[in-house]
């Protein structure tokens, strides 16, 4: 009877602020469906087609290229003395925010961007080049922009795999067997590996490829516009005073939703027709390759010199007044940006607080769950963790604004908190179940046995131990939050404004230090959380 | 075909672990190494395998049929091994597991002699079963059946049958020291239980300070 009643502390709380809002605003967004004069309006909008073919294109793409791109890497650097620095560092890389780096890239590639200053000066260009970098109607740099950013994103997940004592330990019996059954490196990673890793992050990158498929802030910052990525065609409807113009972007959402579930499925089944072709790959017989190295240590330093480039722009362009075309650098600098941002620091401070407050109830939900759920019961919330991250965030937020109208929940900071917290939570719980369950229980026997009480143990044992992990959760949970868009814009109605509704309203043609300003405060922030946690972390011996 | 070790000296950090080792392993011979665990027995076969990592370092000779294998890479020392636990690759059936090593290739070749090896072992008509649906007794066949596969020249054995229980332990020495001796290998193994060695076969002692003893 206790521990049903201890069990209502894990169930409740997050069920009501979290599940609910969750579930809810899914059944809404599936309810819409039932509009008959808003699918036809759909298949009837000219762009329809284009548009979603540009969509699904760019998620493949930028999820194939970016998990060959970092396998490449990890391939390569596994096993150096550099892998444990490069693990240890992916964080901050996939801690900044899709949109400003979005943005930031997309200084430093524009005409009259920093690259095109380097052949300018030296040529003695007096004008930009008439190339179109961002925006192109291909699509080209917004798949740029993702496939740098889930290059981060992708070793990461492979080197949190790889941490785990058990594939560690199993993974380096598999590669002295290989090697002395006469395997090189390359083929060792090819044949032994990869096969072991990729069937493992099939949620990871299922998320992976939805995200870009479904994106909206970085697409309207600097994908195509004629036509735009679906998504940005239902976000447009989404957002339309017209109720029927809303309606045919529910039910967008959904059809891109249940268009991706369908390729899902079909990938899928290629996947088991191609697995004989793939397993007599993998069983031809030794080869003695090894893995270029240099190569990928290559494409290591390109991507962070990128990533480098990215934030270094971001602030010559924020304090930047007067930068004729080829300088290189500004001739005249002024603060003005920084003093107008910070004179009204309602975005920020938002922004901080909607990141902070949900980080705050993600990390006691979680723990509450684990402390009084039965590990069983993990599977469960897992599922539907994963299930908010992996489905369109356009579809959840669309059905949690309608949810949100009978509510009267739109417009206000709690709708927001709320909206927040669904992915927030979803990831904070993800990152923190493996280590959080395997805490050796035996801990919690001795320290008992030692005359400690419960909660002596819990803050004086546990907690400490524990530190590193709830840090790391804490600080990808900050990472989320702040780079939240869509379910902000949506919920707060017009009513609350964060650095990332700033930021992609600037990016459309507005003040370039002011967005530059916004887009570096977006940055920051995720990046001071990840150097904390990794403070936090390495101080717990 | 023979393995020679010069003089071979292994450290941890700076400190030395075994000192100017040296032995030589005929055809078809299979040498026991005993030793307390920490004395750097475990070291050495890597050392010979070629993949000893830091803070471990070794100098010495490692000749295989009169080859210096010094500058020669791990993967290709053609030195099998077996180890504790059967690694079998859990992505592979029983008998790509055995395809794996095998020199590349007629497939339907390749195929009849996988088929031939698993006959051999007593596991005729497994080649499509999954590794965790065997015993551990035939797993560690298949895992010494797909060593043998790879046609290694000489074989290390890192402790193999130590996870077994009793009666499956004098089944598995009997059926490995069989096949190695058919196929005339060259064998090098560790353990610490007397009882693995083969019967007249030499026995070395390495003990706390690296010294050796032949009994």
């Amino acid at each position: 009877m206790r521990t049903k009643l201890t069990a209502l502390v894990g169930f409740l709380p997050l069920g009501a602020f979290w599940l609910f809002p969750l579930l809810m605003g899914l059944l809404a967004a599936f309810y819409a469906a039932g509009d008959g004069a808003a699918w036809s309006a759909l298949f009837a909008h000219p762009q329809f087609w284009s548009a979603l073919r540009l969509s699904l294109v760019t998620g493949t793409v930028s999820l194939v290229v970016s998990t060959v791109l970092a396998l490449w890497i990890v391939a390569g650097v596994h096993g150096t003395s550099r892998w444990p620095r490069l693990a240890g560092h992916m964080g901050g890389f996939l801690s900044l925010p899709h949109l400003a780096f979005a943005i930031g890239l997309g200084f430093l590639i524009m005409p009259s961007g920093l690259m095109a200053r380097v052949p300018g000066s030296l040529a003695g260009w007096t004008a930009p080049p008439q190339w179109i970098t961002t925006q192109d109607p291909y699509g080209i740099s917004l798949v740029a922009v993702l496939i740098l950013k889930e290059v981060p994103f992708v070793i990461w997940l492979i080197s949190s795999l790889l941490a785990r004592k058990d594939m560690a330990l199993m993974l380096r019996g598999h590669w002295l067997v290989s090697q002395s059954l006469g395997h090189g490196s390359a083929s060792t990673w090819l044949r032994v590996f990869i096969p072991q890793i990729l069937p493992r992050l099939k949620w990871p990158l299922i998320i992976v490829w939805v995200y870009g498929a479904s994106v909206v802030d970085v697409a309207l910052a600097i994908g195509p516009t004629q036509p735009p990525p679906l998504a940005v065609i239902i976000w447009a409807d989404l957002n339309n005073a017209d109720q029927a113009i809303n309606a045919r972007g529910s039910v967008g959402a959904l059809f891109l939703t249940v268009v991706l579930a369908g390729l899902g499925l079909a990938f899928h089944a290629a996947w088991r027709l191609a697995s004989p072709k793939i397993a007599r790959f993998v069983v031809r017989g030794p080869s003695p390759g090894s893995i270029a190295r240099k190569s990928a240590l290559a494409l290591l330093t390109f991507m962070c010199a990128i990533y480098v480039l990215v934030l270094l722009v971001l602030g010559i362009m924020s304090i930047a007044a007067q930068w004729p075309y080829p300088d290189l650098l500004p001739t005249q600098l002024r603060w003005a940006a920084w003093e107008q941002a910070l004179a009204s620091p309602a975005p920020l401070i938002n922004s901080l607080s909607f990141a902070l407050a949900c980080v705050i109830a993600a990390l006691a939900f979680a723990v509450m769950w684990f402390e009084s759920v039965d590990e069983r019961l993990d599977p469960v919330l897992l599922a539907l963790a994963v299930a908010a991250l992996a489905l369109p965030s356009l579809l959840i937020a669309d059905g949690q604004y309608l949810v949100f109208l009978q509510l009267g929940l739109n417009g206000t900071w709690f709708g927001v908190f709320l909206a927040h917290l669904t992915p927030v939570f979803a990831y904070v719980f993800i990152v923190l179940k493996g280590p959080y369950r395997a805490f050796d229980a035996r801990y919690r026997s001795v320290s008992l046995g030692l005359n400690t009480s419960a909660l002596r143990f819990w803050l004086a044992i546990k907690m400490p131990l524990l530190k590193p992990a709830l840090a790391a959760a804490a600080a990808i949970g900050v990472g989320v939050g702040m780079a939240q868009y869509v379910p902000i814009q949506l919920i707060a109605a017009g009513r609350i404004s964060t650095l990332s509704i700033e930021a992609v309203t600037l990016a459309s043609g507005g003040n370039r230090q002011l967005l530059a300003v916004f887009s570096l405060m977006l940055a920051v922030i995720p990046l001071a959380a990840f150097a904390c946690a990794a403070r936090l972390g390495r101080q717990t011996p | 075909m023979t393995l020679r070790l010069e003089n071979i000296s292994i450290r941890i950090g700076g400190v030395p672990l075994i000192a100017a080792f040296s032995l030589s392993v005929q055809d078809g011979e299979i040498i026991t190494l005993m030793g307390p665990s920490g004395s750097g027995k475990s070291s050495l076969l890597a050392y010979i395998a070629g993949d000893l990592t830091p803070p471990l370092n070794g100098i010495g000779g490692v000749v295989l049929n009169g080859a210096d294998l010094e500058t020669v890479r791990p993967e290709q020392r053609r030195i099998g091994r077996l180890f504790q636990d059967d690694l079998l690759f859990p992505h592979m059936t029983v008998g790509q597991n055995l395809l794996f090593g095998m020199a590349r290739g007629d497939r339907s070749e390749r195929i009849a002699m996988m088929r031939a090896a698993l006959a051999q072992a007593g596991l005729e008509g497994f080649e499509d079963r999954q590794p965790h649906t065997l015993s551990g007794g035939q797993r560690a066949r298949v895992a010494l059946m797909r060593a043998l596969m790879a046609k290694p020249d000489c074989m290390l054995l890192d402790e193999p049958f130590n996870k077994l229980d009793k009666a499956l332990r004098a089944n598995l020495r009997a059926y490995v020291f069989n096949h190695l001796k058919i196929r005339n290998i060259a064998c090098l193994m560790v353990t610490h239980d007397i009882e693995d060695a083969p019967e007249g076969g030499r026995i070395l002692h390495i003990g706390h300070e690296g010294e050796l003893k032949i009994v």
